[in-house]
């Protein structure tokens, strides 16, 4: 008796649509994503003590840079009214003055805002702040390593950090004259 | 005269074998870059503007909170109220002990409203927070 062979019918799994699939998921996606990249001011707050526990810690005044504003937006730094942009000028040189004491000695700037102060203001007080801590960083940098602070490796970066810590201490709130 | 018009040989077609391997990749690309929209905005609001801000590193640590034009606030889904702020965000901050708060805020608010915001994340112990702004150009 002789066998025949059968035939082996091709299988095939149609993969002319896969590009339609491919395009739908691709679709969805596309749509659902978001790319924006969420930026801001970063900061830290201070631990919360209770009212009652709150010590008055003095501080030289040689240290502080004590910033007010008031709710029609005028600017107050160590008593001396300035415009919002000169704020940044004005703490470069004290900053730079620093840049070589202990730890306990560095810059601290506190920020004080009235009740109804607009908070744009406010944003842009804490934006001249960060610029001039960062525009110090970048000159230390450049000075003592040759690149820009973004282009230093995570070791230098560290230690320009700790040179120049930016410590910005938000008050508590209180009225402002 | 007879004219004839002239045709090249070759045959006219792109080849659409690879673009199935194009589109994967695109696929994949947006897949693992996507960070899927998780909430719906009920407040309006217009972030200020700045020049000195920093990217915030790693998204599935950021908790947000937003503060209307009307001087509504939403936290992740809800609309609260103030006092409620603290007792959600410690549970979250529970869950999720570096939690990066991101702040946006309508930049025409009083400050009045944010310090009693920021009072009550202090009290939750969720310290570290972001004013999210654009960038000023």
């Amino acid at each position: 008796m002789a066998f025949k062979k059968r035939k082996i019918r091709e299988a095939e799994i149609p993969s002319s649509s896969m590009a339609d699939i491919a395009f739908l998921l691709l679709l969805f996606f596309l749509v659902s994503t978001t790319i924006d990249v969420d930026t801001g001011i970063g900061l830290t707050l201070p631990e919360y003590i209770p009212p009652e526990q709150q010590e008055f810690a003095p501080m030289s005044k040689d240290r502080m840079a004590a910033l007010l504003i008031n709710a029609s937006g005028d600017v107050l730094l160590n008593n001396e009214q300035i415009t919002v942009n000169q704020i940044k000028e004005k703490l470069k040189p004290r900053i730079i003055s620093k840049i070589n004491l202990p730890k306990k000695k560095k810059l601290v700037v506190s920020v004080k805002t009235d009740r109804k102060t607009n908070y744009n203001v406010y944003i842009q007080v804490l934006d001249q702040v960060k610029g001039a801590y960062f525009e110090v960083r970048n000159e230390y940098s450049r000075e003592t390593y040759g690149r820009p602070f973004k282009d230093l490796n995570e070791e230098e970066q560290k230690d320009v950090r700790s040179k120049i810590p930016i410590i910005i201490s938000i008050a508590e709130p209180e009225a402002v004259k | 005269m007879k004219f004839e018009k002239k045709r090249a040989n070759a045959k006219q077609e792109i080849p659409t074998a690879s673009m199935p391997d194009i589109v994967f990749m695109l696929l994949l690309f947006f897949m693992v870059s996507t960070t899927l929209r998780e909430v719906d905005v009920y407040v309006k609001y217009q972030l200020p503007e700045a020049k000195s801000i920093e990217k915030i590193e790693n998204k599935r640590l950021v908790s947000y909170i937003w503060v209307g034009n009307d001087g509504r606030i939403q936290l992740n889904d809800a609309i609260v109220k103030v006092d409620e702020i603290q007792p959600l965000m410690y549970k979250k901050r529970v869950s999720l002990p570096n939690v990066i708060v991101s702040l946006r805020i309508d930049k025409n608010s009083e400050m009045g409203l944010v310090t009693d915001i920021q009072q009550e994340l202090r009290k939750a112990d969720a310290r570290r927070i972001n004013y999210s702004t654009l960038l000023k150009q």
